[in-house]
């Protein structure tokens, strides 16, 4: 997992996250993260990685 | 299951209760092996225990095939089981009553969101699957088994009791003629989900039941549908529930319906409620012949020890999962190939007892490995909070657009065999090889199965692509003199060949991993238990010595 900042963009690639979820109610935003995640998850397409993320995502929660 | 059978329904064979000879003669020597349990596990262990020449009593409650009768149970039988049935003489009756089919597809509605053919990629002399009732398979068993003339097969006689003794098992049996109880130096328990063996032994079992409810309808009726696997993740006919149809023998159909998990099990199986619902799926028009209803919860359960000092557990007395995938029947009669060779080794003096141990080792990582795939699928069927249905329904929507998403639709993954690369009795590889067809040098046709000999030894093949050395030869008669259950087969270019390299060698090659020169030693299962390269015979050896549970020798 890639934890250093590998975004080119950050600030363009949040405003896109933000104005896709625009308008929309909360399962709708669900389920529209919920596409996202796994469109993403194709890209890295390493097991490893996306295992790593998966618990790093939870562990961060946790500690909130 | 429970017995709310309706329909049309078969007739089955009833087969004829004798008094057994401890009760008309007075108590009889101690069985070297008893069986208990007559279903698909049970049978398929008796069966493979006659094809090498051991008797073995068969201790069944009932006084036919089928669960009291009309269930139809598991219906597909993936390849490894159809090698199986081939090697045990039933595979000619199976192919001929059944239904051969290799595709299968999952719809959201009209979409095909997933789909596989193993057709092109099948490199066994068998298909990939053939859909058959399960009474059927038990059937050709128990006429193959009468054939073979060395198992006495007990109808009506139903095991109530068990004790470990110093050197052997006691069962107490109940019969119509009056109780009894025999010895048995092994006990082979494969009488199912409510084994009372198992429970007698007070094994401990790790268990969870599962909140889904289906209703099986197996119909006869014309249908221009393909024969092939479809299952519906969404079916507009059954309120975007799950619905399974999958074709068997006798032009039979078996409509799969996921029910709601509230569901009273009684009512979904009414006749009028099951004809309705049918209705919804064929049509108004459409005759067609319910033959059998059966509504069902699934739970999975695993034996912590699938061996307790001379019992050992097959089938749904050690395991039970969830039907998707076919893996419970499928996984039986494998638990039942991989005890039949290893038990017989053993009683003839061939390897150490530890080889028993093996089966425990083996099977139980090939059940827990079953029953976490079916506990996936499970999952993805039936989600079990507002996230998971969320995750299921942005899967199901990204497969219609994008193929990528479409692999992550779970409706069950089709059974295969369970490789044993993690067992300590194998030195490497694992995997059970297909039953690839060959061309002998002399121009016969032949498949893998029939190298392993009439006795179904061990078998060992010599790649060699420039003929073997004087050394190599000489190794080979050095073995042979001391291993006479190693069968050799030498694969060469050269004219020492009993084998000649051609397409379907190429196949077997590619299914083995062959590159250079080497030595490949299959255990009598198909299992690949050793690849060497240029062994010498002390090689040869330890590596044979291991698969035989001189466990030592890694």
């Amino acid at each position: 997992m890639i934890s250093a900042p590998h975004i080119p963009d950050p600030d363009g690639f949040y405003e896109a996250l933000v104005n896709a979820h625009e308008q929309l109610n909360e399962n709708d935003s669900a389920a529209l993260n919920a596409r996202l995640v796994l469109l993403l998850a194709n890209q890295i397409g390493d097991q490893n990685v996306l295992l790593e993320c998966i618990a790093a995502a939870r562990e961060n929660l946790m500690r909130k | 299951m429970t017995d709310n059978n309706q329909g049309s329904g078969y007739r089955l064979p009833e087969y004829p209760f004798r008094v057994p000879p401890e009760i008309s003669e007075g108590p009889q020597a101690r069985y070297p092996v008893v069986i208990v349990g007559g279903g698909l596990a049970g049978l398929a262990v008796a069966c493979d225990l006659a094809t090498r020449g051991v008797r073995a009593v068969l201790l069944d409650d009932d006084n036919t095939i089928g669960v009291r009768g009309l269930a139809s149970r598991g219906i597909t039988y993936a390849q490894k089981s159809l090698e199986i049935f081939q090697r045990l003489g039933i595979y000619e009756r199976v192919k001929a009553k059944g239904v051969e089919w290799s595709h299968g597809k999952t719809l959201a509605d009209r979409d095909v969101v997933y789909s596989f053919d193993l057709a092109a990629t099948n490199v066994s002399a068998q298909p990939p699957f053939i859909n058959i009732q399960q009474f059927y398979v038990e059937w050709f068993f128990v006429d193959r088994i009468y054939e073979l003339g060395l198992t006495d097969l007990r109808w009506g006689n139903k095991v109530v009791g068990i004790a470990h003794e110093k050197d052997c098992v006691r069962l107490e049996i109940e019969t119509s003629a009056g109780n009894y109880s025999l010895e048995a130096e092994w006990v082979l328990d494969a009488s199912g989900v409510n084994s009372v063996v198992r429970e007698g032994l007070h094994m401990p079992v790790t268990s969870q039941r599962g909140q889904d409810r289906w209703c099986i309808s197996d119909i006869r009726f014309k249908l221009d549908a393909p024969l092939e696997r479809w299952t519906w993740i969404e079916a507009p006919f059954n309120e975007n529930r799950a619905v399974w149809q999958l074709p068997m023998g006798d032009g039979v159909w078996r409509l799969d319906y996921q029910m709601d998990a509230n569901a009273n099990p009684d009512e979904v199986s009414n006749e009028v409620v099951v004809r309705s619902r049918l209705r919804q799926q064929l049509g108004e028009d459409r005759e067609f012949e319910l033959v059998w209803v059966g509504p069902y919860a699934y739970k999975t359960q695993l034996l912590d020890n699938m061996r307790h000092g001379r019992v050992f557990f097959l089938g749904d007395a050690a395991h039970v999962m969830s039907p998707f995938g076919g893996r419970g029947g499928n996984s039986g009669i494998q638990d039942a190939e991989n005890i039949s060779w290893k038990l017989v080794t053993v009683l003839n003096g061939a390897a150490p007892e530890t080889l028993l141990d093996s089966y425990h080792t083996e099977r139980h990582l090939a059940a827990a490995h079953n029953i976490k795939t079916t506990s996936r699928t499970t999952r993805f069927l039936s989600p079990q909070s507002k996230t998971e249905r969320i995750l299921r329904d942005a899967v199901i929507s990204l497969a219609r657009e994008y193929p990528f998403a479409r692999p992550l639709v779970n409706t069950g993954r089709m059974s295969v065999a369970f490789s044993y690369e993690a067992s300590p009795f194998i030195l490497s590889g694992g995997a059970s090889v297909p039953n690839v067809p060959l061309t002998l040098a002399n121009g016969t046709k032949v498949t893998l199965l029939d190298l392993f000999g009439q006795q179904n030894c061990f078998l060992a093949i010599w790649f060699s692509e420039a003929g073997l050395t004087v050394a190599d030869v000489q190794t080979i008669e050095r073995l042979q003199a001391t291993e006479p259950m190693l069968k050799w087969v030498v694969y060469s270019a050269k004219n020492s060949a009993t084998i000649e390299y051609g397409d379907a060698g190429a196949k077997l090659k590619h299914a083995l991993a062959v590159e250079g020169d080497c030595v490949c030693l299959f255990r009598p299962d198909m299992h690949l238990a050793a690849k060497l390269a240029a062994p010498t015979s002390m090689q040869i050896r330890a590596a044979l010595a291991q698969a035989r549970g001189d466990i030592g020798a890694k």
